[in-house]
């Protein structure tokens, strides 16, 4: 197919798809429903590692998890989630929660969304293990 | 049979259409379509917004790294027609022919891919999505050409199949795989199942699921996993979870085509290992560690087989 064609197919139907998708409810971020579902989530990237302890965020849709080996997050992808422990990881204030970088080129940066009580909170949990 | 001697050979002048190219509109109609038949039917599996255009992304890019790439591989297999004294033509039945032995190809490039970790870290996109849906099929790789897997094709030019051919059968190949990304569609039928690479099959080689991980690895016949023993049917009682056994953070394309590449990187220049460690880190399976810190699919079933005895001798275990 000459290029001239093909191009603009493949920007419109992407573009196209994604505006679908969106109107159709499709971008909604993960929740979690309670703390056994946070830790199903954790566990099913750390079967190895299971948490001694769970914080659900207020909005559900992240959560703080205490596990053997320090701490972790599980957040959502997406309408999933994925979840990484914090070793080395520096945390910061945003006007909505917490951004954490990561020495981890598969999750570099995480935003959450937190309220402010959790916001000042979950930091010094996390910097245990940081 | 073989070359003329100073003759033009009968396939020198020959050209086979860019089907793949064609088939962009088929894959965009075939996704709308899903996509109406999830939102009316409230089933047949999910999509959402970022991990959609992600893999999207990945398809155009994967069409744009094979213009920019794709002369690496057609100029060797042009260097090996022009050594090979086999010329088979174009008549139907090598067509056909060259399709099947083509797919038995892919079987083992696809094997391959999934037990060597350099090959590994260009499949490895392609199974880094949590949903399993049409746009699943076009997340593929943007450095394909670097794992120099095109020398598994070399036989089929040896043996005198035109390379225009070859690629035109695994364009097939491609486009055949395309239909088997979906949950809507449950079992075909039986014969069909026998035979044929189904969505069924398929979900189970995206499944990370200890049971389902390393099966599955056909392209259109499954009849070659279970040829050489890689065949797990779908279970009812075991629903495939998509994604890779450590989900991906981020819906980047760039981090999603590179991330194992960096992965490797690191782990083969890291102080104070040997530089069979080293090696080993580029060749063996993913999950492979000098120290082993981390898990293998064999070491994952084993862990999970260590938790539930009951399920050895079923099938994947």
């Amino acid at each position: 197919m000459p290029l001239h064609i093909l191009l603009p197919m493949v920007v419109l139907g992407i573009v196209g798809i994604t505006v679908l998708l969106h109107v159709m409810g499709w971008s909604k971020p993960a929740a979690l429903a309670d703390e056994a579902a946070a830790e199903r989530a954790w566990l099913g990237e750390f079967p190895d590692d299971p948490p001694k302890r769970v914080v659900l965020s207020h909005d559900h849709h992240a959560a703080l998890v205490e596990t053997q080996k320090g701490h972790g997050v599980v957040w959502p992808m997406g309408s999933d989630t994925t979840a990484r422990h914090l070793t080395g990881a520096k945390i910061s204030r945003t006007n909505k929660g917490l951004r954490i970088d990561l020495p981890d080129y598969t999750a570099p940066r995480i935003h959450l969304t937190l309220d402010a009580e959790e916001a000042s909170q979950w930091p010094s949990l996390m910097e245990q293990t940081a | 049979m073989a070359q003329p001697d100073g003759a033009n050979r009968m396939t020198d002048q020959i050209t086979f259409p860019d089907v793949v190219s064609w088939a962009v509109p088929v894959f965009i109609a075939a996704i709308l379509i899903e996509v109406l038949w999830i939102a009316l039917k409230g089933k047949g599996g999910r999509y959402e917004t970022r991990d959609a255009v992600t893999s999207l992304i990945m398809g155009a890019g994967n069409v744009a790294s094979g213009l920019l790439l794709g002369f690496i591989a057609y100029g060797f297999f042009m260097v090996l027609w022009a050594l090979t004294p086999l010329d088979l033509g174009t008549s139907w039945w090598v067509i056909a022919v060259c399709f099947v032995l083509d797919d038995l190809r892919y079987y083992w490039v696809h094997r391959f891919g999934h037990r060597i970790r350099w090959v590994w870290a260009s499949h490895v996109n392609h199974h880094s999505s949590q949903h399993y849906n049409l746009t699943t099929a076009l997340r593929q790789t943007w450095t394909g050409t670097f794992t120099f897997m095109m020398i598994v094709r070399s036989p089929l030019i040896l043996l005198g199949f035109h390379p225009a051919m070859v690629l035109f059968c695994g364009g097939l190949n491609l486009i055949y795989q395309f239909w088997i990304h979906t949950e809507a569609i449950g079992k075909m039928p039986k014969w069909f199942e026998a035979v044929m690479n189904t969505p069924s099959h398929h979900r189970v080689h995206h499944g990370r699921n200890a049971r389902y991980l390393d099966a599955n690895f056909a392209g259109v016949f499954i009849v070659w996993d279970k040829l050489f023993g890689t065949y797990v049917p779908e279970l009812e009682e075991e629903k495939p979870d998509y994604g890779l056994v450590h989900n991906l953070g981020t819906f980047n394309p760039v981090r999603v085509a590179f991330h194992e590449w960096v992965g490797i990187f690191k782990d083969a220049t890291q102080p104070g290992i040997t530089w069979r460690d080293r090696l080993n880190y580029c060749v063996m399976p993913p999950g492979w560690s000098h120290d082993g810190s981390r898990d293998t699919s064999e070491e994952i079933k084993r862990k999970y087989l260590a938790h539930h005895p009951d399920k050895r001798g079923t099938p994947g275990f």
